[in-house]
C-alpha cells in the first residue's frame, strides 16, 4: 500500500526512534525520582524518632525533709531523684548496680526536678510523680534500635537494665513527647540532651555574615562588568576567572580562608565571621554570574528608551535595567545561599568543626554550622546519634527547601515580561 | 542643499566605521529646522546609522568609528567638551519597536522631564505629561488608565506612548527610526498624521522603508545608497524628478 499518508518502512523507522528517546527520557526521570525517593525516605524514616523523646515518670518526695519551701533553690536535688529511683528499685544495693540504675535518667535529671519546682512551687512538701527525661539507651530500646535478641555483651543495655525499663512500662510511667529541647539545646556529649541550636545560631550568623559581603560585592560587580566596563581582553579574562572561581571545590576556599583570614588578618578561629568570609568566597562568583545573565536577558530597547531620553547610564541601569533584573539577581542570591548553607568542608577547614555547646550571640564567638553538626554526629559513636544525624538532616533540608521555594516565588512574583 | 528653513542640523564630511568596514561616506547633509527629513534606501544603506550618528547613540557600539562634524543649532556635537547626555535631552529619539518602560503610561512619561528637573511640581509634572500625551494623540485613549502599565497599550498606542515620551523632555530635534516597520496600517496611518502635527515644534528626522511614508509625511529626502548619499531634496522633487539614476531606479522599484 502506497497512499499518500501511508506508513513507509523509513517512516515507521522514525516514528520508533522518537518512540524509544521518549522512553529512555521516561526512563532516566523515574530512575532520578526513585533515588529522591529511596534518599528522602531513608532520612525521615531514620530522622523522624529524633523529634520524640522519652519520659519516665517518676515519684519523688518533696517533702520538707528534702525541700525547704522558703529556699527550695537550695535543696539537693541530685540526691532526691536518686533515693527516688533507690525507693522505685529497693532490691538494687551495690554501688555498680546503682550507678546502672541512675544512668536510668538523663544527665540533667536534677535540673529538670529543679525547673519543675521552680515552675510550680506549689508541689514542694509533696510526694508527686513527675516526668524525667530517659537516657538515650532507654529511649532507643523503646524506639526498638536496641535489639533484645542480640547477646547481652553485644547491646548498650543489660538484662537488668532492660528488666527496669519494663517495669516502668509496665506500671504505664512511660511517656513520649516532643523532644523540644532537639531544638532548644546546644550540642551535649549526652545524646539525650544534644540539640541543634547552637548549630542553627552559627549557621545563621554565618549566612548573615556571607549575604551581607556576597550580595552587595556581586551585584556591584555583575553591573559593572554587564553595564558599564569595556569589552576587551581584559574583561573577557575577568569572565572566565569567574566562571572557574564558581567550579573551585570549596576546600580550596577552605584554606585559602585559614591562611588568609585566620594567618594573615588575624580573625577569631571558629567564628562566624572567618566561616561568612569564607563561604562567601564561594558565593560571589555563583551570585555574579546568575545577576550578570539575568542583566543580559534585559532587552537592549529598555536601556536604548532611557539613554535616548537623556538618562545617564548609571541612571539607565540603576532606573530600568536593574529593577527589571532583579527577580533573577535574588534568584541567584537564595541559590547561592543555599549552597552555602549546606556547605561543610571549607568550614572544617577554618576550625567550625569544634565541639561547640553554647549558642553563639556574636559573629566573633566560636561556633559551629548545621552541615558540620551532622558531620560530628554522624562521627559520633553512641546509636542515639544516628537519629540525631537524621533528625538535623530534616532540618537543613528544610530549609533548603524553604529557600529554593522562595526564590522559585519570587521569580513568579517579580518577573515581569517585555 | 535645497532647505527653504534654516537648517537646524548640519552634517559635513560624516564618515563611519564598524571595525574595518565603512558604514557611511562622507555625507554631507542639511536638515532644516521644523520639517521633516525622510531618509530612504535599502536596506544597509547606512540611513540608521546617520540618524544614530545624530544623537550619538552609536557611541554605544564598541566597534563603531566616527569621522567628520555634525553640527546642531551651529554647536559641534562631536566636540570633546559636548555632554551626550544634554545632547539626547536636545535630541530624542523613537525606535523602530515600541519600547515603552514595564512601569505605568504616566511613569513612561515622566520618566524624562523627572530626570532633567523639568517640573518644579507635581502638578506641573502632571501638566506637562497631558501636554505630552494629548500632542501625541493618545490622551483621550489613556486619560483614564495612566496608572496601568504601558505594556497592556497596544502596539501602535504603544508607539504613540514613545513619542510622548520623547517629546516630554521638549528636544529640538525629534529622530525615528523605522518608527512604523511593527505596526498595522491604521496604526501607521494614525502616527503619520502624528509626525505631521509634530513639524509644527520639533525638527524630525524619519528612518522609513516605504517610499509612500516619505512622500507622504516628509517636505525633505535623502536618499542613501551603499553608506553614500546619493541625492537630497525637497520630497516632491525626489519622487517626481530625481536627479541621479540611482534614485530614480529605487523609487520606481528597480533596485532595492
Amino acid at each position: 500500500m502506497t497512499s499518500l499518508i501511508g506508513q513507509t518502512p523509513d517512516m515507521r523507522r522514525r516514528r520508533a526512534a522518537e518512540t524509544r528517546f521518549q522512553w529512555y527520557g521516561r526512563g532516566a526521570i523515574f530512575a532520578s525520582l526513585a533515588f529522591l525517593a529511596f534518599m528522602l525516605w531513608s532520612i525521615i524514616s531514620g530522622g523522624l524518632g529524633a523529634f520524640f523523646t522519652t519520659d519516665l515518670m517518676l515519684e519523688v518526695d518533696l517533702g520538707v525533709q528534702n525541700i525547704d519551701p522558703e529556699n527550695p533553690a537550695a535543696a539537693n536535688y541530685r540526691a532526691i531523684w536518686r533515693d527516688a529511683m533507690k525507693e522505685h528499685f529497693p532490691e538494687v544495693t551495690t554501688r555498680k548496680e546503682l550507678r546502672a540504675l541512675y544512668g536510668m535518667l538523663g544527665a540533667d535529671a536534677e535540673y529538670e526536678l529543679e525547673a519543675h519546682v521552680m515552675a510550680d512551687p506549689a508541689i514542694a512538701g509533696r510526694k508527686v510523680k513527675l516526668p524525667f527525661r530517659a537516657s538515650d539507651e532507654v529511649d532507643m530500646l523503646l524506639k526498638g534500635n536496641i535489639d533484645r535478641a542480640s547477646p547481652e555483651d553485644g547491646r548498650p543495655m543489660t538484662d537488668q537494665e532492660i528488666a527496669w525499663v519494663d517495669h516502668f512500662a509496665a506500671a504505664g510511667d512511660i511517656e513520649r513527647r516532643f523532644a523540644w529541647s532537639f531544638f532548644t539545646n546546644g550540642d551535649s556529649r549526652e545524646p539525650e540532651l544534644a540539640g541543634i541550636l547552637a548549630a542553627l545560631a552559627g549557621s545563621f550568623l554565618t549566612m548573615l555574615v556571607c549575604f551581607c559581603v556576597s550580595f552587595p560585592v556581586a551585584i556591584l560587580a555583575a553591573i559593572y562588568l554587564e553595564e558599564f566596563a569595556p569589552k576587551n581582553r581584559l574583561s573577557d579574562l575577568i569572565e572566565v576567572n569567574i566562571n572557574n572561581l564558581a567550579a573551585v571545590p570549596s576546600i580550596v576556599f577552605g584554606l585559602l580562608g585559614l591562611y588568609m583570614f585566620l594567618n594573615t588578618f588575624g580573625l577569631p578561629r571558629s567564628s562566624p565571621l572567618a566561616g561568612g568570609l569564607v563561604l562567601s568566597l564561594m558565593t560571589l562568583p555563583t551570585i555574579i554570574i546568575a545577576a550578570r545573565a539575568s542583566l543580559r536577558a534585559v532587552p537592549p530597547s529598555i536601556r536604548e528608551a532611557a539613554l535616548g531620553l537623556g538618562a545617564t547610564p548609571v541612571q539607565a541601569t540603576f532606573h530600568h535595567v536593574a529593577p527589571l533584573a532583579l527577580p533573577g539577581i535574588l534568584t541567584g542570591t537564595i541559590v547561592g545561599m543555599a549552597q552555602a548553607l549546606g556547605e561543610t568542608a571549607p568550614l572544617l577547614m577554618i576550625g567550625m568543626v569544634a565541639f561547640i555547646v553554647d549558642v553563639p550571640d556574636s559573629i566573633l564567638e566560636p561556633a559551629t554550622a548545621l552541615p558540620v553538626q551532622i558531620f560530628l554526629w554522624a562521627d559520633a559513636p553512641q546509636r542515639a546519634f544516628v537519629e540525631k544525624t537524621s533528625a538535623a538532616i530534616i532540618v537543613l533540608l528544610i530549609f533548603l527547601i524553604i529557600m529554593n521555594l522562595a526564590a522559585i516565588l519570587l521569580r513568579r512574583r517579580f518577573e515581569k515580561r517585555f | 542643499m535645497a532647505g527653504t528653513r534654516e537648517p537646524v542640523i548640519v552634517a559635513r564630511d560624516v564618515n563611519v566605521h564598524y571595525a574595518d568596514k565603512q558604514a557611511l561616506f562622507k555625507i554631507a547633509l542639511d536638515i532644516p529646522e521644523k520639517e521633516v527629513t525622510s531618509l530612504i534606501g535599502p536596506s544597509g544603506c547606512g540611513k540608521s546609522t546617520f540618524l544614530r550618528c545624530i544623537n550619538r547613540m552609536n557611541d554605544l557600539v564598541d566597534s563603531a568609528r566616527f569621522e567628520g562634524q555634525i553640527t546642531i543649532a551651529g554647536q559641534n556635537i562631536y566636540a570633546p567638551d559636548v555632554d551626550v547626555v544634554a545632547l539626547r535631552r536636545e535630541v530624542g529619539m523613537v525606535f523602530q519597536k515600541p519600547n515603552p518602560f514595564p512601569k505605568s503610561v504616566y511613569d513612561n512619561v515622566a520618566y524624562g522631564p523627572k530626570i532633567h528637573g523639568l517640573a518644579q511640581s507635581k502638578a506641573d509634572l502632571d501638566g506637562l505629561v497631558q501636554w505630552s500625551l494629548e500632542k501625541a494623540g493618545l490622551w483621550d485613549e489613556v486619560r483614564d488608565r495612566l496608572n496601568e502599565p504601558a505594556l497592556g497599550l497596544s502596539g501602535g498606542q504603544q508607539q504613540r506612548l514613545c513619542i510622548a515620551r520623547t517629546i516630554a523632555v521638549k528636544p529640538k530635534v525629534v529622530l525615528m527610526d523605522e518608527p512604523c516597520s511593527a505596526l498595522d496600517p491604521v496604526a501607521t496611518a494614525r502616527i503619520e498624521d502624528l509626525i505631521d502635527e509634530l513639524r509644527q515644534n520639533f525638527s524630525i528626522v524619519i528612518v522609513t522603508h516605504s517610499m509612500q511614508q516619505a512622500s507622504r509625511v516628509s517636505q525633505l529626502t535623502a536618499f542613501f545608497h551603499l553608506g553614500k548619499l546619493v541625492e537630497a531634496g525637497r520630497t516632491k522633487n525626489i519622487f517626481t524628478s530625481p536627479q541621479d539614476e540611482r534614485t530614480q531606479n529605487y523609487i520606481t522599484g528597480r533596485i532595492g
